[in-house]
């Protein structure tokens, strides 16, 4: 049987406001993959997390699992958390201070009435799973950060839950235990094959974990692809924005040769662009460039040709592996990177064409 | 540098011998001390006494304890005090908890409306609300007699139950608040996870909400307790015309109301109770500092998820209201209405007899009048100057270098184990004892130091979370920048402390108005305050002046409470 996560057009007024705090979301979530609610924060995406949990009501919509449905408004079902059979991590990871590790994770067993001996068995398997057997009788002040989540992640799955459910599990713990954490994370994910919805504001954490990523603002879906298509082909430039470090340069379309655009940039250079994206051009239409500084080629200044631009450096500043330059091409600043040093006040810059995003540019 | 150089360069030594910061924080140390010693003294030194301190001719002796210990009554006084205590703090905590978790965690309808008038009794003096209680459901009660002319039971307020009724009255809000916040700290996500994991909103609330309020339940029980076991006001005037007796109430007649005084078994009786208070207030640090596990630190700001009670929300509503109408609301409406008429019962229409008499008895007769100017006074005056003086008593014990500063922390706290009439009795003897003091014992200078005393670990623990709250890198940076110990204070702490001291300031306020133990014995023509003249005309069977001044009382807390709070924006509670 089909057990997706299907969630069809969750809305979620706000109480005073105009702007909806959630407007007709729709996303299914394959059984057993990992989905990623990316979006910077006030974009709803905990919201939609909380609805899927029960934790707030939508307004409208259907969030079920194949047939399994909690939430329905239009047949007034919307299920209340206990009885949704789900398991949670939070991101303050939410461990009861005064249960002892081994209560917490039994908690949930003990209300549904498992036998004791059956309980013991579940929670150490549970235990073991995050590497933590030998921790069962101690407190949670007693733990690490990273010792805690582990604890909370073995709390969420003790259950074999329909659902795993991650709010921000890694925002608390240090830059370095937090890499680490995301690929343990992933990995028992897929281990256990249980399909998980995953909410951050991080983008490198999207990318390293996710079978498919969600990005939303103000409320709205705007993209929902894999991640690869989603940091190649980014739907608006809002997501082209939100998950890489990128430029913008407007620009007049001048000529349109089935994808290939030529574009006119504000100071009369002109550049060849391949569009992947499926949308019609027309000359004269307003459209915003969008480059990816480790896109650009960095030539001397001398270098002529097609899809250059000539660019003085405003500032440069060391990353350690290489340096980011802010140049003025006449059209609008840039970023740019390279590896070395470079002493010239001036550069030539190479854009290939299939590197270069097209958007319209918005009113 | 060499040593050489340094040989060369001797470091001179410039520590002044004379510092203003040293001298500040020296007698914040002595009076502290001076403070919890001077009424202690004579105490102790009494016990030890046949005849009376001020009695020429003194010989030590250890008759007194013999007496007292060997007194069956002292025995089924003590016991019947714990009996009280402990039936008043296992119901009031266990209200007070139930009501602080429906009201803060639940969808339970009007539960924004009940949480202001659950803690009305937290304001009000347990005397004034004992006269309430009295005169809606006492023998001749307007309740009582509503209830017996309608051919139903009805009940004796005058017995060991109906004593405990009433204090458990008036120590819900205790439970109530520090249950509160306590709530408010608590992540809300503990609950989520609760429910994710599969309880219902009543598992959540038995399974998780009120284990996390532990620390503050054991704070409540101790506390309740400890005032249970020193409380006057209730036991005397419910019990006394039945011959019921607490360990205060006797304590009281014998110093008081007896003829022919025992001062040795006021002193013994005393000291029995400080230090049984001792023990309690000591246990209540011990638990508490071992709770450390249930500090729970939250993560963003998140709203807190009400807990659904599904059918049984508006029936639990109704509870509540009744409890709030019937607890609090009836009985002080009943004594409000009594001030302005010449007699009150229910056969009778209230507007034909209404009177301004009872006020105009009261402002006309200049003892009475002056009560009130007194109390006002002490509330206004007193309250201020004593917490500018717990202000820089905790940040001498929380933010100088000087060695005697954890001395201090133990000091200003101490007076917890002293109930109001003890620091009554303390001072009055200690100002008789010390020649040249004498003159000084009837004064409202007197009982401001008296209630500074007694009051000492409220102000000092409402300021020292806040004083704990300011990072001390602010203090370092105005040292380093030039500023001495008491420049620091005064340009940085204390602007900074500005809302703490201002919710302390009102808290003192509130507490100064409605202390009427600690003036039993220490008040004479001129320095009663109105707790003190109450209970003079209760004894004289003046009801509606009782009704009068007890409704003055209320108006003026009533008065400070809103304007803090409306005008000046300050938070009485977490």
């Amino acid at each position: 049987m089909n057990n997706d996560l299907i969630i069809q057009g969750l809305t979620k007024k706000f109480v005073t406001g105009t702007q909806p705090a959630l407007s007709d979301i729709s996303l299914t979530i394959k059984e057993g993959q990992l989905t990623t609610l990316l979006g910077p924060s006030g974009c709803g995406k905990t919201t939609t997390l909380n609805c899927i949990a029960g934790l707030e009501q939508p307004d409208e919509g259907v969030i079920r699992v194949g047939d399994f449905y909690m939430t329905d408004t239009g047949r007034n079902l919307i299920l209340p958390p206990e009885q949704r059979q789900i398991g949670m991590v939070f991101q303050s990871y939410a461990l009861w201070p005064h249960m002892k590790v081994f209560d917490n994770v039994a908690f949930s067993l003990k209300l549904q009435k498992v036998s004791r001996d059956e309980i013991k068995k579940r929670v150490q398997d549970a235990l073991d799973l995050v590497g933590l057997g030998d921790l069962a009788g101690r407190y949670p002040f007693q733990l690490s950060g990273g010792q805690q989540q582990r604890v909370a992640l073995a709390r969420a799955v003790v259950t074999h839950p329909r659902l795993l459910l991650l709010d921000e599990p890694l925002s608390n713990l240090d830059a370095k235990i937090r890499e680490t954490s995301r690929v343990w994370l992933r990995e028992l994910q897929q281990r256990v094959g249980i399909t998980t919805v995953y909410v951050t504001h991080d983008q490198s954490e999207a990318f390293a974990m996710s079978d498919m990523i969600a990005v939303m603002s103000k409320g709205n879906l705007l993209q929902y692809a894999p991640p690869e298509e989603l940091y190649e082909h980014p739907a608006t430039q809002f997501v082209a924005e939100f998950i890489g470090a990128t430029s913008f340069l407007k620009g007049i379309v001048t000529s349109v040769d089935k994808n290939k655009v030529g574009v006119r940039l504000a100071n009369g250079d002109e550049m060849k662009i391949t569009d992947h994206s499926n949308r019609t051009w027309n000359t004269n239409n307003g459209v915003v460039v969008a480059i990816r500084s480790e896109r650009v080629e960095v030539a001397s200044d001398s270098k002529q040709g097609g899809n250059i631009l000539h660019a003085g450096i405003l500032s440069s500043t060391y990353l350690g592996s290489k340096w980011q330059h802010v140049v003025d091409t006449g059209s609008g600043s840039l970023k740019v990177e390279t590896i070395d040093t470079v002493n010239e006040k001036r550069l030539g810059l190479f854009l290939p064409p299939d590197s270069i995003l097209l958007f319209p540019e918005e009113k | 540098m060499t040593s050489a150089e340094q040989d060369l360069h001797p470091i001179p030594s410039v520590r002044p011998k004379f510092s203003l910061d040293r001298i500040v924080q020296w007698s914040m140390v002595v009076i502290t001390i001076l403070l919890v010693v001077f009424p202690s003294w004579p105490i102790i030194y009494q016990s030890f006494l046949a005849n009376p301190l001020y009695d020429k001719g003194r010989t030590l002796t250890l008759i007194n304890y013999a007496h007292i210990l060997s007194d069956t009554r002292f025995w089924t006084i003590f016991e019947y005090t714990i009996g009280f205590a402990v039936a008043t703090t296992v119901f009031a905590v266990i209200l007070g908890v139930i009501l602080a978790v429906v009201i803060n965690r639940t969808n339970m309808p009007l539960r924004n409306f009940y949480s202001n008038l659950v803690t009305i009794p937290y304001y009000v003096s347990p005397l004034v609300l004992a006269f309430a209680w009295m005169e809606m459901y006492g023998p001749q009660g307007f309740g009582t007699i509503v209830v017996r002319a309608l051919k139903l039971p009805t009940w004796h307020l005058y017995s060991f139950w109906g004593i405990v009724i009433v204090a458990t009255m008036y120590y819900i809000p205790y439970t109530f608040l520090y249950a509160t916040s306590s709530l408010a700290l608590s992540d809300p996500q503990l609950e989520s996870a609760a429910r994710i994991g599969g309880a219902t909103p009543f598992q959540t609330i038995l399974h998780i909400t009120i284990p996390l309020l532990r620390p503050a339940i054991t704070y409540s029980i101790l506390l309740t307790i400890v005032s249970g076991l020193e409380l006057l006001s209730i036991p005397l005037v419910l019990g006394n015309s039945v011959g019921i007796d607490t360990l205060a109430t006797y304590l009281y007649t014998l110093g008081i109301v007896g003829v022919n005084k025992d001062y040795g078994a006021i002193a013994v009786v005393s000291i029995f109770i400080v230090i049984l208070v001792t023990g309690l207030v000591y246990l209540q640090g011990k638990l508490t500092s071992m709770e450390r596990r249930f500090v729970t630190v939250g993560g963003k700001a998140t709203r807190p998820k009400l807990l659904d009670l599904g059918g049984t929300k508006n029936i639990v509503s109704v509870f509540v209201g009744l409890y709030i109408l019937l607890g609090i609301i009836l009985p002080l409406a009943c004594i409000v209405l009594e001030s302005f008429v010449s007699f009150l019962s229910p056969f009778m229409n209230p507007l034909k007899v209404l009177t301004l008499d009872n006020y105009l008895g009261i402002f006309q007769t200049p003892a009475y009048r002056q009560s009130v100017v007194n109390s006002i006074y002490l509330s206004i005056f007193a309250a201020g100057i004593a917490i500018v003086f717990m202000a820089i008593v905790a940040l001498t014990a929380y933010r100088s270098n000087f060695k005697g500063r954890n001395v201090v922390k133990y000091m200003a706290l101490y007076p917890r184990a002293f109930p109001g009439l003890i620091v009554g009795i303390g001072f009055l003897w200690a100002f008789l004892l010390v020649p040249g003091l004498g003159s000084w014992r009837n004064t409202l200078i007197a009982m401001s130091i008296a209630f500074t005393m007694r009051y000492l670990p409220l102000g000092f623990s409402a300021i020292s979370p806040a004083v704990l709250q300011v990072s001390d890198e602010l203090d370092r940076a105005a040292r380093v920048a030039g500023a001495t110990w008491l420049g620091t204070i005064r340009s940085i702490l204390l602007p900074i402390l500005r809302p703490a001291l201002l919710s302390g300031y009102i808290l003192l306020a509130i507490s100064f108005l409605k202390e009427y133990a600690t003036a039993l014995f220490l008040f004479s023509e001129g320095s009663r305050v109105i707790g003190t003249t109450m209970l003079e005309l209760w004894k004289q069977g003046g009801a509606e002046p009782v009704a009068a001044l007890s409704t003055i009382q209320m108006v003026i807390t009533a008065f400070l409470i809103i304007g803090s709070t409306r005008l000046l924006g300050v938070k009485l509670h977490e």
